[in-house]
């Protein structure tokens, strides 16, 4: 489990993020949603650390990230694994050799280990032969798999997902959600997914916290987010003739 | 204020750059590849502009005496102590700021706006070690070597412009290369490449990794570090050529 506990956050004289208290569950898909500049990215990049937060605590398990010395604080990284927006593949990298890297880096497994934990993962995102291409090479969605088979390979405890689905049609999101979902079951992990992504909301929500002006301002699930009364969420989530047809 | 701001920053990227490699096989796996992008890749350009440029001091030195009182052994030693001393190190690092500085600050800024280098730190990889520390073994380890390359080359292209032009008789030339040498030239340019060496990879270096934006900022970056790069060595030029031969 995650706890962000009264976390704040500004950029100079711009306030981001006040007051946000979540928690975020093991085992289930944890989605962050709201408008675009709603601080909703600053609030994944600061509860993964990679932005420092100005006030409040955030807490793994039971041990107060913000509070870590720089040295615990790397021991935890270890243990997160995160797929950025466009994928953050290096481009010089070939597949095999991005989704080898973490462990190239931090493990001690022999060659042989590593490249049966790298077909493992690649395997478990279903990519195949296309080890010896670059990122440039694949498409946008096979880049986001690769992203993700990078960020499992090191068997993560927690998994941060920065709008997973943007760029790729609605039929590779479908697939993308799917999979982390499945990833999630079968890895255990705290899944945090940042997206405003609606058909991710409302296929993968486990638990949905609606983030509007750098406030939490409504928790759910997929389920509770459709009978809600609130105004925001719902001038959010039903901004289109689709979502507000569904409703009906 | 604004200069002491980015000094301070500069400092402390640079105590982050030089804290020990994580990963000992993988670094010097990245140094070799470091060399062989920012030295062996600048072979043809040092060549190309060495050659010329000795050919030009050569024949500019010949045809600017005409004094018959002026030994004409002088070109010969004139070419020698222009490249040692000015050419082989200054102007062959401005030219790699331009080249090697772009190639260093487009890598990083691109790597920076793609999210690439959020991407290690989210690892728990220390990206400033990782990416730039390479970079500053490779170049501080071949930009002297280049140097000397240079400086040979450069020699050379002078002996090609007297053959070719017999704008002096050869063995004057010749002459002239031997007459008076001081090893401690070759000293005092390596000494000074070093520097620069330093200066080429780390300054690109810093302007790349701290850009926010789009692409505009990537070339914006490589624009400001060749053009601080550059005044950076024409600076140190001067304070080493002070410190060394006065």
């Amino acid at each position: 489990m995650i706890e962000v506990r009264n976390i704040s956050k500004s950029f100079g004289e711009e306030q981001i993020l006040t007051d946000i208290s979540l928690t975020f569950e093991r085992g289930k898909t944890n989605l962050i949603i709201g408008q675009s500049g709603s601080g909703k990215t600053v609030l994944l990049k600061s509860v993964a650390g990679i932005h420092e937060i100005d006030k409040g605590e955030i807490v793994f398990g039971k041990e107060v990230y913000s509070a870590m010395s720089h040295k615990e604080r790397q021991k935890i990284r270890k243990e997160i694994g995160m797929v950025f927006q466009g994928g953050a593949l290096f481009d010089s990298y070939t597949v095999y050799e991005n989704v080898i890297f973490p462990l190239r880096m931090f493990s001690t497994l022999s060659k042989k280990e590593m490249t049966e934990r790298v077909e493992f993962c690649l395997d478990r995102v279903n990519l195949h032969q296309v080890e010896d291409l670059y990122p440039s090479e694949i498409s946008g969605g096979m880049q986001k798999r690769v992203a993700i088979a990078r960020a499992i390979v090191l068997n993560p405890k927690y998994l941060f997902f920065d709008e997973p689905n943007s760029g790729l049609d609605p039929k590779t999101a479908i697939v993308i959600d799917n999979l982390i979902k499945e990833l999630t079951i079968d890895f255990n992990t705290v899944t945090i997914i940042n997206t405003h992504d609606m058909n991710s909301v409302i296929e993968i929500g486990d638990n949905i916290a609606f983030i509007y002006k750098g406030k939490k301002w409504w928790t759910g699930n997929n389920k509770e987010i459709l009978i809600s009364n609130n105004k925001e969420l719902n001038d959010f989530v039903f901004a289109t003739e689709l979502m507000r047809s569904i409703k009906k | 204020m604004n200069t002491f701001y980015h000094i301070g920053k500069y400092l402390l990227f640079l105590t982050k750059v030089f804290k020990r490699p994580q990963k000992r096989n993988i670094f010097i796996q990245n140094i070799f590849f470091e060399i062989e992008k920012l030295g062996i890749n600048s072979i043809v350009i040092v060549f190309i502009i060495s050659v010329f440029m000795g050919a030009v001091i050569t024949l500019q030195t010949a045809y600017n005496i005409e004094l018959s009182f002026v030994p004409l052994y002088l070109v010969g030693l004139g070419t020698r102590d222009s490249m040692f001393l000015e050419f082989s190190s200054t102007i062959v690092a401005l030219i790699l700021a331009g080249k090697v500085g772009a190639n260093i600050a487009s890598e990083i800024g691109t790597m920076k706006i793609r999210e690439q280098i959020e991407a290690l730190d989210m690892m728990g990889v220390n990206s400033e070690s990782y990416l730039v520390l390479p970079k500053i073994i490779a170049a501080v380890f071949t930009f002297p070597l280049l140097t000397l390359f240079s400086m040979f080359i450069g020699i050379f292209g002078g002996y090609l412009a007297v053959y070719f032009t017999d704008a002096i008789p050869i063995d004057d030339f010749v002459y002239g290369l031997h007459y008076y040498f001081i090893p401690f030239y070759i000293t005092y340019s390596l000494i000074k490449v070093v520097i620069f060496a330093f200066i080429i990879a780390t300054i690109p270096a810093y302007q790349a990794y701290f850009i926010r934006g789009g692409a505009l900022e990537i070339g914006k970056a490589s624009t400001k570090a060749v053009v601080y790069s550059s005044i950076l060595i024409l600076f140190f030029n001067v304070v080493l050529t002070q410190i060394l031969l006065s």
